[in-house]
């Protein structure tokens, strides 16, 4: 059977019931809408979440002491770090690399004391990463030639009521296990508008970090990549050539609780998604089953008429794929403009976060921006034409197996 | 002596609803001759249809052989039955079942198309259609025609292809009585041109007249099997 006749015939049953075709298309056009935009919101909670770790001075991705991982304990330091940072800066798709290394301190101004996670930086490279390092309030950032200097968070400004060109008592503990007194002075404020992260902010330069603890070199190198997709292939390829005592990580396993977090998401969101392609998939169902029960006669006939099975199922199957397929374009019709607007105006979390932008050390941006780009068109068309097409095999099995005498007037005379 | 088109040799055939068994036939032994112009008649639970079904290669018997052309149709899978029905057997059903979506010249295309013969399919629809009176109505779909007109539609359906053997059920029971004689006269003179067998089963006392050959049914049994000298 030439396949024209088989759209003439698929295309004039569409048209029988025009209102249930109609409902069966904006049903799945719908279905379809809904999957994009969360996709969308999906997609773009992931990269709020990836550059919101990335950009808190955490990295895409890091290179560090393989014991580190379990134990965290700052003290450890990166073997030839040196190395590692010339490899994963000259790395394709590396931005930025930075090495970082933490030590607990007390800073003091007077009779008032505040326990801060001290921060050593390359001054160059750590803006490059962190958002934070950019969030300078008032002075500046450090620079490669600081020496003896300091820049706090707002919160610690305002804890010791200091100012800038203040200097403050810094005690350490040193890497021989006695105490470390020195004189750092303010240069600069950060002000990254989370009162928790600002009450913990202390950066200074790394070699000054050296200087005071005694301990050389950093603890971590920060990456970050061009392409977030490509994070788990570059990690690889990195630590491939990791010298011996070091590894590379992804932002997952630097942030657990972040990372956590992404995997329940991303099960939540993909749940939601499939409950709703199930929903329009049993609707469609619904409709296609109603459309082959009311023509079983005619399938009947046209079996009896020497018309083989598989090609009943081409015919209905064809009309599935034309109402899949029409459901898309309509889904997409729909999806488009709400994308936009959650692409561009985003979806504020600002009342949720009130003043404070920080979880677990992580700096956010409190508006979400959904993604949208060219994956719309075949995340649309598959979802449309794929549960529209599964959702017409059992009215097809259905109708395939009709009994060409039991349907026919054909009744026991 | 010629082979029979159709050979059907004690056949039965049971249906099995739960616990209950219905014998709708025991033990049918008939032929069909090329040429016939046959009706099958009997009271309503005589087994007409169901005998129709098997000699149509829509069903199967329980037990004995049903032959058609020579082929033994319980050897023939249900792919190989549908080739069977398709290029050698026409259908015409009581309530014409046209296909509602297509016109009267689509209809009668689609069995063509279904053979495979595109190129022909459009010219021979329209010169059958026209031979039955109905060329002015092959643009029409069903719902736009009599209840005469479709059936007529049905049988230039059934005929098109020019099948050796035509089988109708009830052909004659929706239309009136001068639509019926048409009906059969036209089908007479489908055998008498295009040497066509065929095969009713009916009530109706005019099919039973114009028939050449009249098969008796009861309780799934041939109580008669009567050949007239002439025809009306």
């Amino acid at each position: 059977m030439r396949f024209s006749l088989v759209v003439r015939l698929a295309g004039r049953n569409l048209a029988r019931n025009l209102r249930r075709t109609v409902l069966s298309v904006v049903g799945v056009g719908v279905g379809c809408a809904i999957a994009v935009f969360l996709w969308s919101f999906s997609r773009g909670a992931n990269e709020f979440r990836v550059r919101g770790v990335a950009e808190s001075g955490i990295g895409h991705l890091a290179i560090v002491p393989e014991t580190w991982i379990d134990t965290r304990d700052p003290d450890i330091r990166l073997a030839n770090w040196r190395e590692e940072l010339s490899r994963a800066r000259s790395h394709e798709g590396v931005v930025a690399a930075t090495p970082t290394a933490t030590t607990s301190a007390l800073l003091a101004f007077g009779t008032r004391v505040v326990g801060v996670e001290m921060l050593g930086v390359d001054p160059v490279a750590e803006p490059k990463v962190s958002r934070i390092a950019r969030a300078i309030g008032e002075g500046r950032y450090l620079d490669a030639s600081d020496d003896g200097a300091v820049v706090v968070g707002r919160e610690v400004v305002e804890q010791l009521d200091v100012e800038l060109g203040d200097e403050l008592y810094v005690t350490v503990v040193e890497v021989t296990g006695d105490i470390e007194y020195v004189m750092l002075e303010i240069v600069g404020i950060i002000d990254t508008g989370s009162k928790t992260l600002d009450a913990s902010l202390c950066h200074v330069t790394l070699d000054e970090l050296s200087r005071i603890t005694g301990r050389d070199g950093p603890t971590k190198i920060a990456i970050m990549v061009d392409d977030i997709r490509s994070i788990d292939e570059i990690t690889a390829e990195l630590s491939a050539d990791a010298s011996f005592g070091n590894t590379v990580i992804t932002w997952k396993t630097l942030v657990p609780a972040m990372g956590a977090d992404a995997d329940a998401d991303d099960v939540f969101n993909n749940t939601l998604v499939g409950t709703i392609i199930l929903v329009v998939m049993l609707g469609v169902t619904s409709a296609r089953l109603t459309a082959v029960l009311e023509r079983k006669r005619e399938f009947a006939v046209l079996l009896a008429l020497g018309m083989k099975p598989m090609q009943i199922l081409r015919l209905i199957m064809l009309e599935a794929f034309v109402v899949g397929t029409a459901g898309s374009v309509v889904g997409l019709v729909l999806a488009t403009p709400l994308v936009y607007l959650l692409a561009t105006k985003g979806l504020s979390f600002t009342d949720s976060f009130g003043s404070d932008s920080s979880i677990a050390g992580v700096l956010f941006d409190p508006v979400i921006y959904g993604d949208m780009g060219a994956w719309m068109v075949p995340v649309a068309f598959i979802v449309g034409i794929v549960s529209t097409l599964a959702a017409a095999v059992y009215p097809t099995v259905s109708a395939v197996r009709t009994d060409p005498t039991s349907a026919l007037t054909m009744r026991e005379g | 002596m010629p082979e029979p088109l159709v050979s059907v040799e004690d056949v039965t055939k049971d249906y099995h609803t739960g616990t209950v068994t219905a014998h709708a036939l025991r033990g049918v032994t008939l032929d069909v001759d090329e040429g016939d112009f046959m009706a099958i008649v009997g009271p309503s639970g005589s087994g007409k249809t169901t005998l129709l079904n098997l000699v149509g290669a829509l069903d199967t018997a329980t037990t004995g052989n049903v032959s058609v052309f020579g082929t033994d149709l319980g050897g023939l899978t249900r792919g190989e039955r549908a080739e069977l029905r398709l290029h050698s057997l026409g259908f015409v059903f009581q309530a014409y079942n046209l296909i509602p979506v297509l016109t009267a010249r689509e209809n009668v295309e689609f069995v063509l198309e279904l053979q495979g013969k595109h190129d022909e399919r459009s010219g021979r629809a329209l010169s059958v259609l026209t031979e039955l009176g109905l060329g002015d109505f092959a643009d029409r779909r069903p719902n736009e025609m009599s209840g005469g007109q479709q059936q007529r539609v049905a049988v230039a359906r059934a005929v098109a292809s020019r099948p050796r053997l035509v089988l109708a059920d009830e052909p004659t029971a929706n239309l009136d009585s001068e639509n019926s004689e048409a009906l059969l006269s036209m089908m007479r003179d489908l055998r008498d041109t295009q040497g066509m067998t065929f095969v009713f089963c009916t009530h109706d006392p005019l099919v039973v007249s114009y028939a050449r050959r009249v098969v008796r049914l009861h309780d799934g049994r041939v109580e008669s099997d009567e050949r007239k000298e002439t025809e009306q």
